[in-house]
């Protein structure tokens, strides 16, 4: 089943992935501040 | 990736970006990063499992290559002097930007249909005002 993308008012959902550099990340730690998450399409 | 440009004025506004991508590090450095100092994090989702939780899934291959906003975008940019780069690997993928509030809740959500995204202007007008520009 295809997942819906999160509305205005919804709590975002977890993002914990590696960086390009190696090193993990939590979105969860920095939060107190707008964050701008950007998915990309591809790298072209 | 053009809110790089704009990073004085997120630092300005206490706000920061992260940037996700599916395609291999090395290709990434090669294409969109190549030349490019990129001040937010760059996530890798290999398996592209964020990209699903975060319901952003395939278009059709009508929908991204015989849409003629994509040929006229991409000829936009071949004019303002960008060069063609290496493709991903995938070119169906869709992307999305969204804009989490300081309580971690989307305030501002904006998935593709296509390849399009909203102009910088108006997530900047998020992230200082809340609101989108009209």
């Amino acid at each position: 089943m295809r997942s819906v993308p999160p509305q205005t008012g919804d709590t975002a959902p977890p993002l914990r992935l590696p960086t390009i550099d190696g090193q993990s990340f939590d979105l969860a730690e920095i939060r107190g501040r707008h964050v701008l998450v950007s998915f990309l399409r591809h790298a072209g | 990736m053009k809110v790089i440009k704009h990073h004085q004025r997120l630092d300005e506004a206490g706000a920061t970006a992260v940037f996700v991508a599916h395609d291999d590090p090395v290709v990434l450095r090669e294409s969109m990063l190549a030349g490019l100092s990129c001040p937010f994090p760059v996530l890798v989702d290999a398996d592209r499992s964020s990209y699903e939780a975060w319901g952003l899934n395939r278009a059709s291959f009508a929908r991204i290559w015989l849409d003629p906003k994509v040929w006229k975008q991409y000829g936009r940019l071949l004019r303002s002097g960008e060069r063609i780069r290496t493709m991903g690997t995938d070119t169906r993928q869709l992307g999305g930007d969204f804009i989490l509030d300081p309580q971690g809740v989307i305030a501002y959500s904006r998935p593709q249909r296509r390849d399009d995204r909203p102009p910088v202007g108006r997530l900047l007008t998020v992230i200082e005002h809340g609101t989108p520009s009209s």
